[in-house]
């Protein structure tokens, strides 16, 4: 406890990760019955926790990793410490979650006012925060599974925050059982890794030597099994259709779990413990093809959908995607910088349409574009902005981070890969501006004329009462967009600040980022100009057909919006496999082993009952000469 | 009449006394005729009381005349009036439970004479051959003095048996009528 | 005279037959008959190891004295319970009393 108060670094790390998670069990047990206080409370902690970790950031930014640790628990050889981990890349990555959820929240005070659940809301936005915060910083591979857990919780919770609506509820359990899919592959890898490696720190893990001497099936079986776990929290191939229908939550929630943060501890446990992965060639082959599938399949679904959130979270799964790519590349720095960057434009992107949501209570960017988006200037110049960054355009933060994994990418052996990402990139500036367009020059014109007098007023009723909650709204987004614009500029910053440490597991990686060339760059920014060129040529030009390209093609379309029929195959296997095959299975093993075996223990014990019954005959004197027998073969027993 | 004269009748005695304990013990065992019973046991409890006195005590074989056949065998006979008419023929018993009977009690029989047999009996070092020790008297006093307590617990047994007999057999006359 | 085992002889065969008669016996009044075999036969052991063993040959008398009480105390229990049952019953054979038969 004194040395608590004593190290001001530890006092942060304990004040900013636990804080939440206080204001949490405050908000549920005593002021769920006030939103205002609850709402303080939770934005307080999470503001605590946003200071403390760009302190640490600052204190620790050129310092060696620093680890605090105790001993949790001891089995035989197996030592399972309980502590933090500050490296570059957990300070990174507290910060982005710090400063981004503090950011969400402070929206969250416009967006979710006046909703009955308020209190709850914060409650769990808190709970997400600490979960969050503690796994960023956790030491032990265990302790980081602990928290991942518990950040799957808080996504369920706030999935299905609207849960009297019934498809909320179904997408927070989608959410959930899909997310388990992929733990269960990782609680396996873990288990895996106790039995053959004997320990599950993180710095253990990440030693080049620790891992030289183990087996490379060992290795590899790890690694695949605990990138189970990537796959599942953040929706890749083929766990991918719950992200777009977490959408179900508040558009706040959306902006922090499924695009900024959590979706990304998948990404984030991967770079986690890089070196360990990179040490299989194997598992790192499977995870390049993962990430390639999904960063294809979610951009084509992005390319069909007229749901704004959707958009961005078919657009979030396919970044992802191109994360896990880069990461699986080796191109450790240019995963965790997209992870960054991405982080700070797709919570923009979200943000705004939130504003747009909550100003039109409708997702579909049609309605809002009819209805005059562009009218509401700040949110439609920063969702520009985002989307300019995720397209990948010169002065803006995916610019620099799309480089970098193009460079990585480009350093591979086969091309395929590259020519896959350049694609990607297409796409995503497509689907990126096709919105934007429809937003910006809706098909028939903005709807003056019958929305002029009651729209109006309304509208500026709205303005005056809520003007309140539209800066709260507001200033979020545009510190989001001013990050989005100078993040970029960092990119050697923050490249020394990671790779200082790790740059000698990747001589050839690292290498390789730097000798991109020029040609990259052109090609990299030559796909999203060409993405946005499409765009413009369909929607944003004078006379467009605003259809896409894919309506001439019904049944590509069909596939990309029911997105490639991935859900139908699910539900389809579920009956199959799991309701036909499995769950009759267990309703055998239900019906024969567990009601037959307590049939059989009820059978028994009758049986057994009947049996000594007969020597319970009532009969005393067959105890009697029961019990004479038994004294008399005792005493011969003794006797001889 | 000389020792040895004396001693062979001692014997044939002790020996008469032995078959009449076991022939009486027959006789309460083997008919089936309950009254027949009653009479083994009283035969068998004399022969006993003659048997304590061949062991040298002559007032436990008068308490053992007194209490056996005075009182229990003649219990025994109120119980057999008051119970089942004699007249009833009873069933044979089952061959196989004699059996098994007989050979649980010969088991037993053999073990406890192995243990008999077996035991290294050493008689107490500190005995007194003072034949005044056998007396009444010295039973009288011990029982006043040093066994008090047990003789009071046993009296305190014997009240509560004769009440809880007097209970038992009345109240559940009362309850069958 | 007589040695020890001689007596726990007689008092191991009265048990016994004490034994194969509790063990036999249908009749209720019958198998308390038996019980006083068996308690005669403690009693004979008291008196023998009395005579023989113990250091002062007034306890073994007790004993015996105790036991023939606790006989007529257990004798007038065991009657009065016979005749309770023979009055619920209207028999005092054992081997109807099985009322608790499993």
């Amino acid at each position: 406890m004194g040395a608590l108060f004593h190290d001001p670094i530890l006092l942060a790390i304990v004040l900013g990760t636990n804080l939440p998670f206080l204001s949490m069990a405050v908000i549920l047990l005593f002021t769920r019955s006030n939103p205002k206080l609850s709402s303080q409370i939770s934005v307080g902690a999470i503001l605590v926790s946003a200071v403390s970790a760009i302190y640490l950031l600052a204190k620790l930014h050129c310092a060696s990793p620093l680890q605090y640790q105790t001993l949790w628990f001891s089995s035989d050889k197996l030592l399972i410490a309980f502590g933090y981990y500050l490296d570059p890349l957990s300070l990174l990555m507290l910060t982005i979650v710090g400063v981004i959820a503090c950011l969400v929240q402070i929206y969250s005070l416009g967006y979710m006012a006046g909703d009955p659940g308020y209190s709850r809301y914060y409650a769990f936005q808190s709970l997400f925060a600490w979960a969050m915060l503690n796994m960023v910083i956790a030491g032990s591979m265990l302790q980081l599974f602990i928290y991942w857990e518990m950040v799957g919780l808080a996504s369920y919770f706030l999935i299905g925050f609207y849960y009297e609506k019934w498809s909320a509820s179904q997408a927070g359990k989608k959410a959930f059982v899909m997310n388990r899919v992929g733990d269960v592959g990782f609680f396996l890898g873990l288990i895996w890794l106790v039995i053959g490696f004997g320990n599950l720190g993180i710095p253990e893990l990440n030693h080049a030597a620790a891992t030289q001497g183990l087996p490379q099936h060992v290795l590899t079986v790890a690694a695949l099994l605990i990138f189970c776990g990537v796959i599942g929290k953040s929706a890749q191939f083929p766990l991918l259709t719950w992200l777009p229908d977490a959408m179900e939550g508040p558009t706040p929630v959306s902006a922090l779990l499924h695009s900024a943060t959590m979706v990304a501890a998948g990404v984030y446990m991967f770079s986690r413990i890089f070196p360990f992965f990179s040490a299989s060639p194997d598992a790192m082959a499977v995870a390049l093809a993962i990430g390639t599938i999904t960063m294809l399949l979610s951009g084509t679904m992005a390319m069909v959908t007229y749901d704004l959130k959707q958009v961005w979270a078919y657009s979030t799964v396919s970044q992802l995607g191109m994360m896990v790519m880069a990461l699986a590349a080796g191109g450790y720095f240019a995963g965790v910088f997209h992870l960054t960057t991405h982080a700070g434009f797709k919570a923009l992107l979200f943000l705004c349409s939130g504003i747009f949501i909550h100003e039109f209570h409708t997702n579909d960017m049609r309605i809002i574009g009819k209805k005059g988006g562009r009218r509401l200037k700040i949110p439609m110049a920063c969702i520009a902005v985002g989307a300019l960054a995720l397209s990948g355009v010169f002065p803006f933060s995916g610019f620099f981070s799309k480089e970098a994994i193009l460079g990585v990418l480009a350093a591979q052996p086969n091309k395929i890969w590259l020519a896959a990402a350049l694609l990607g990139a297409v796409m995503t500036a497509y689907y990126s501006f096709r919105l934007i367009f429809h937003l910006l020059f809706p098909k028939d014109g903005i709807e003056e004329k019958q929305h002029e007098e009651h729209g109006h007023s309304s509208h500026g009723h709205e303005e005056d009462h809520h003007g309140y909650i539209f800066w709260a709204m507001a200033i979020p987004v545009m510190i989001l967009a001013g990050v989005s614009l100078v993040l970029g500029f960092v990119e050697h910053p923050i490249e020394h600040f990671l790779i200082g440490h790790i740059v000698e597991a990747h001589p050839v990686a690292h290498g390789a980022e730097h000798g991109g060339g020029e040609w990259l760059m052109i090609m990299g920014v030559s796909a999203g100009l060409l993405g946005i060129a499409v765009a413009w040529f369909e929607f944003g030009r004078k006379g467009a057909s605003r259809k896409g390209f894919l309506s001439y093609f019904p049944a590509v379309w069909k596939l990309f919006d029911r997105r490639w029929f991935l859900d139908i195959f699910y539900r389809k296997s579920l009956d199959t496999f799991v309701y036909g095959g499995l769950t009759s299975l267990f309703t055998k093993n239900d019906r024969r082993v567990i009601d037959g075996g307590i049939d059989g223990i009820c059978f028994f014990t009758e049986g057994s009952g009947r049996l000594f019954s007969f020597l319970q005959s009532g009969m005393l004197q067959y105890n009697l000469l029961m019990m004479v027998l038994a004294a008399g073969v005792a005493v011969l027993y003794l006797l001889f | 009449m000389d020792t040895a004269g004396l001693d062979i009748l001692n014997q044939a005695g002790f020996w008469a006394m032995v078959a009449l304990t076991v022939a009486g013990a027959s006789i309460a065992i083997f008919p089936r005729n309950i009254l027949y019973n009653v009479l083994g046991l009283a035969l068998c409890m004399t022969a006993i009381a003659a048997i304590y006195v061949f062991l040298g005590s002559l007032f436990i074989a008068l308490m053992q005349f007194l209490i056996y056949v005075g009182a229990i065998c003649i219990a025994i006979v109120f119980a057999i009036m008051l119970s089942r008419p004699l007249h009833l023929e009873m069933p044979p018993r089952p061959a196989s439970k004699v059996a098994m009977a007989t050979a649980a009690a010969v088991l037993f029989f053999v073990a406890i004479v192995g243990v008999v047999l077996k035991t290294d009996w050493t008689p107490s070092a500190a005995r007194v051959a003072d034949s005044s020790l056998w007396s009444v008297e010295a039973i009288g006093r011990a029982l006043l003095t040093r066994y008090e307590l047990v003789f009071e617990v046993i009296s305190l047994v014997l009240l509560v048996a004769i009440i809880g007999a007097v209970i038992t057999a009345g109240l559940s006359r009362r309850l069958s009528s | 005279m007589n040695s020890l085992s001689t007596y726990l002889i007689i008092s191991a065969l009265l048990f016994s037959m004490g034994l194969m008669g509790i063990l036999q016996r249908r009749n209720l009044i019958g198998m308390l008959i038996s019980v006083e075999l068996l308690l005669n036969a403690a009693n004979l052991n008291f008196m023998a190891f009395n005579r023989f063993l113990a250091p002062d040959p007034v306890i073994g008398q007790i004993i015996a004295l105790f036991v023939m009480g606790l006989a007529a105390a257990e004798a007038a229990i065991g009657l009065s319970i016979i005749l309770a049952l023979y009055r619920k019953m209207h028999s005092i054979n054992i081997e109807r009393a099985q009322r608790l038969k499993g």
